[in-house]
């Protein structure tokens, strides 16, 4: 276990006493340090996001293009209606969303589970997890590329397999659907080790007097994963389903190498949309107007989960 | 702990667990297998049917990538090895300086409550929510008008600001998860708080450091959409070097695998490295205060 | 409610023998305590007895049946951890019928052995809070009433009170001890300090180096310890011992000035005669500075000091200092006799330790 000194019943008085006293003169060095702390976060990310969220959401309101600057008029919410009102981009939306659960759900469910398996001590760990965790370590492209080939119809390896065990080829890329669950098996593949590895370090996290208490008290191996393995992670889990939330809905890269966004446009998700309409259209404006829809969707999930997570962290 | 007796439903269960793990294996290893085969083929052995296991080596994937041999590069001013050089220096300065900012801030928010914290939690958060793709056009431009195009501190300023809202999330979660009275008899004792994070706290939370790290690492290494945009000779990183020698004659699959690998090796060095913290030092802040 | 029996029990880590060939029976409703220094193994039986660690070799019975195989859940036991083991995040009710609501126990029987508990244990308004919010002492509490609500057939607790104030610690033990009584369950506990297992226990188990040195009830511990060690360990303060040789007329406190002899000190007979060289071990209440002066020799006296009420005085042998009690009316100087109580005369052999008397002696 940690070396934490556990403080004795005296010590926890002492302390209950000079913190009452020490309370004034420590407040002046508790505030320097937080603002010395937070100022180089700060100003950083103040600095990086402050100019291109600002011209984001001004271009969204003008018909610019980033080849032709000089022929820019404002059209207030003109790109906003007219993607709102494009019935293609609903479903991209809609695709964009299948795409989203999907992975996020297995990646989860996977993660939670290898993640449990992992707290026990058992040899060659060390290199098992490093191994475990090289999709991560691959660039998103190379990931992309490497499951369209994986996946070719004619000569991928997995539809060899497939074959050699009797089941018929199937076509992944080349239809929709197949496409979607082909996209999210490559995103699931590069993504779990992330929820393995906090799972891992959630699970790692909870005594093993506590698990020992629960034994003793009559719970099943299942009864003690849900009404105690679960709950006491439950916010690391938490701020890993945010995370890997964000970062599907932002997926870009994964579909350019796998797909290329067809067969047609069809397994285009709205980044990519937003990618396609700036840099083969030239369309700055409205790219920028999609790209604050996004946004938009994001950050208002990310406040439900985040005051979620916030609420759950009050309980301790 | 031991247990005693393990009935037929235990001894059924242990055995699916154990497919399940399997089968996850080798869903994670077969692919990284197989590009690692598929990165010694040549063009046409990559597409013959059925697929070969067995083949005699070939290395033009990684000619192409290094620019030697069949393959020379022309189309770029810069070397292979001045890319890797930039690589590593963009990536090991962004994620130190990434996760040191995030440390900090996280430690600050997990043992303090201030005004707005919430509110800067979440910014935090949110810096991560901007698609790359719809405000690349708005940093090329920034960049250029500041002069940091094509330099490696506009890259590593990049690298930071990519990495340090995940590195500050994930560093609150892990100091939380020590308990406040480790400074608090600290400062009982007429130590000052700088003296309690550093020589108590810190060492405490090294195995969060390390998988921060190795998380910033990843996402610093592999950044591609940025590092293309704003760089053109000078500054390139490894990612956008080894892409670049391609695309005119179509894909050049045994280039990509064979950059799949070169690109992964540091990668996996830097994991090998920080291996023992990874595992040993990580109990995540499940108990919050006790 | 059940009887323990430990036959040949041995517990071994490795190399490393934790419980070495152990035999034991704890009494239906007995309260019993295993006594020890650091590492000697107490704890390690317990978790045994408790089926956290497997036994090595040897059985653990339950009423003469054989538990060896049963898990935790399976043996009907519970037990209170050292360092706080309830459930962070559920609040103090749901963790008093947790061990109920992990045995499917109905809803009704749920509620009414809760009303019991909160009764006996004073709980009412702690329900609802978190054991993040409450201090040690209560947790301890809350651990305990989550442990008896099951009505186990055994209690096991490993030093349940050491990270808890002094203070509450005295106002626990005697709420233990009167619960225990109350309950009738049998009872193991396990702990380092004496005065704890003095004041707990029905019979105490005194283990040192994996293996048991003695078990009596506390009265003989005290007046009739097996070897030195369990004569040093029980006692505050603890057991003189001091060497004896044997000179004409008696038996001489090591270099001091001071013999013992059979007429005015009671020496027993077998003492002066026993070959063997030996050890006179008795405890400071027993050893008197007095001003009589048929009392005793005299004794250069170190020094005088007072725990409570009580005044003590040390005195040196050659290099090594003893304690005894300061009975003079006048709390004068340095000068007085010493008494040396011949009921508290304990002799111990000088080589194995072991506790020498009449049969004994050869």
């Amino acid at each position: 276990m940690s070396d934490t000194k556990i403080p004795s019943g005296s010590d926890t008085q002492a302390i209950a006493h000079a913190t009452r006293q020490n309370v004034l003169r420590k407040r002046s060095s508790g505030r320097l340090m937080i603002f010395g702390f937070l100022s180089p976060t700060l100003a950083i990310l103040l600095f990086m996001v402050a100019y291109p969220i600002f011209s984001l959401i001004y271009y969204s309101f003008y018909n610019f293009s980033a080849l032709r600057q000089s022929t820019m008029k404002p059209v207030g919410l003109g790109n906003y209606a007219y993607l709102l009102s494009d019935p293609e981009l609903w479903e991209r939306f809609i695709f964009t969303g299948k795409f989203v659960f999907i992975c996020v759900t297995l990646q989860m469910l996977i993660g939670i589970f290898v993640g449990y398996q992992m707290q026990k001590n058992f040899r060659g760990r060390d290199v098992i997890f490093t191994i475990l965790m090289m999709p991560m370590m691959l660039s998103p492209v190379v990931v992309g590329f490497l499951w369209r080939y994986m996946l070719n119809s004619e000569w991928g390896i997995i539809n060899f397999l497939l074959s050699s065990v009797g089941i018929a080829k199937i076509d992944w890329l080349g239809q929709t659907n197949a496409a979607l669950w082909a996209a999210a098996a490559a995103d699931t593949w590069m993504w779990t080790p992330f929820i393995v590895l906090l799972a891992t370090a959630a699970f790692r996290g909870i005594p093993e007097t506590i698990y020992e208490a629960a034994e003793v008290d009559g719970a099943s191996p299942a009864y003690r994963f849900f009404r105690i393995t679960l709950p006491m992670s439950a916010p690391v889990l938490f701020i890993a389903l945010i995370l890997r939330l964000i970062d599907s809905f932002k997926q870009y890269d994964l579909f350019v190498a796998l797909t290329g966004g067809g067969p047609g446009s069809s397994t285009e998700t709205v980044s990519f949309s937003v990618a396609k309409t700036a840099f083969s259209y030239f369309y700055t404006g409205e790219a920028s107007a999609l790209a604050v829809i996004l946004l938009v969707i994001i950050i208002g999930l990310s406040m439900i989960l985040v005051r979620h997570l916030t609420k759950m962290g009050e309980k301790y | 702990m031991t247990h005693a007796k393990t009935s037929t439903m235990d001894l059924a269960a242990r055995w699916l667990v154990l497919g399940l793990l399997v089968v996850y294996t080798l869903y994670n290893v077969g692919p990284i297998f197989w590009l690692l085969l598929s990165s010694f083929k040549s063009r046409m052995d990559l597409f013959t049917m059925p697929p070969k296991l067995f083949f005699t080596p070939d290395l033009s994937g990684y000619q192409s990538v290094f620019g030697v041999g069949a393959a020379k590069d022309s189309a770029s001013a810069i070397g292979v090895f001045d890319s890797l050089v930039n690589s590593i220096i963009v990536s090991v300065a962004g994620t130190s300086l990434a996760v040191f900012f995030g440390t900090l801030a996280g430690y600050v928010c997990s043992r303090f409550n201030f005004m707005g914290k919430g509110d800067f939690m979440f910014f935090v958060l949110s810096t991560r929510m901007l698609p790359p793709v719809a405000v690349l056009v708005f940093y090329h431009l920034m960049f250029a008008r500041l002069g940091l195009a094509d330099t490696r501190f506009g890259l590593i300023l990049v690298s930071i600001f990519a990495n340090v809202g995940l590195a500050t999330w994930i560093m609150k979660g892990f100091f939380d998860g020590v308990p406040k009275e480790v400074e608090q008899i600290a400062i009982v004792n007429g130590y000052t708080r700088m003296y309690a994070f550093t020589r108590l706290v810190l060492p405490m939370v090294k195995g969060g450091i390390a998988a921060t790290a190795g998380f910033c690492f990843i996402f610093a290494w592999n950044e591609f959409a940025f590092a293309s945009i704003l760089t053109t000779t000078q500054a390139k990183t490894l990612p956008v070097k080894i892409s670049a020698a391609s695309g005119a004659t179509g894909i050049e699959w045994t280039q990509i695998c064979a950059a799949g690998v070169v690109l992964i090796i540091p990668v996996l060095i830097f994991f090998y490295l920080i291996r023992k913290h990874l595992l040993m030092g990580m109990t995540f802040g499940v108990l919050g205060r006790s | 409610m059940a009887e323990i029996t430990l036959k040949n029990l041995s517990i071994e880590f490795g190399d490393f023998k934790a419980v070495d060939d152990v035999n034991l029976t704890v009494k239906d409703g007995e309260f019993v305590v295993y006594l020890g220094p650091s590492g000697c193994g107490k704890t390690t039986t317990l978790r045994c007895i408790a089926g956290l660690v497997k036994a090595t070799r040897g059985d653990v019975l339950f009423d003469g049946q054989r538990v060896n195989d049963l898990t935790a859940s399976e043996r009907n036991i519970a037990m209170v951890f050292q360092f706080v083991s309830l459930y962070p995040h559920l609040s103090i009710k749901e963790n008093i019928v947790f061990p109920l609501k992990a045995r499917g126990i109905a809803k009704a029987e749920i509620a009414r052995k809760l009303d019991w508990v909160t009764d006996v244990f004073k709980l009412g308004d702690e329900l609802r809070r978190y054991p993040g919010a409450l201090p040690p002492g209560a947790r301890q509490k809350v651990a305990l009433a989550r442990a008896v609500i099951r009505d186990p057939a055994v209690l096991l607790l490993d030093e349940p009170l050491s990270a808890i104030d002094e203070q509450f610690r005295e106002e626990m033990r005697w709420e233990l001890g009167h619960l225990q009584r109350q309950l009738g369950v049998t009872t193991i506990y396990v702990t380092h300090d004496q005065r704890e297992a003095m004041s707990l226990a029905d019979r105490i188990v005194l283990m040192n180096d994996s293996r048991i040195v003695q078990v009596s009830e506390p009265d003989r511990m005290f007046f009739d310890p097996i070897n030195v060690f369990a004569g040093q360990f029980i006692g505050s303060p603890s057991m003189n011992l001091i060497d004896l040789v044997p000179v004409s007329g008696g038996l001489r406190l090591g270099d001091s000035e001071v013999t013992l002899t059979e007429k005015r000190d009671r020496l027993p007979q077998w003492a002066l005669a026993s070959k063997r060289p030996l050890k006179l071990g008795v405890r400071p209440l027993n050893v008197h500075l007095t001003d009589e002066k048929s009392a005793g020799d005299a004794l250069p006296v170190d020094d005088i000091f007072s725990v409570g009420r009580e005044r003590f005085f040390s005195f040196r042998i050659g290099d090594n200092i003893y304690q005894g009690v300061d009975k003079r009316l006048s709390t004068g100087g340095t000068e007085g006799r010493v008494h040396f109580e011949p009921e508290g005369l304990l002799f111990f052999d000088a080589d194995t330790g072991r506790r020498v008397d009449a049969e004994a002696a050869a």
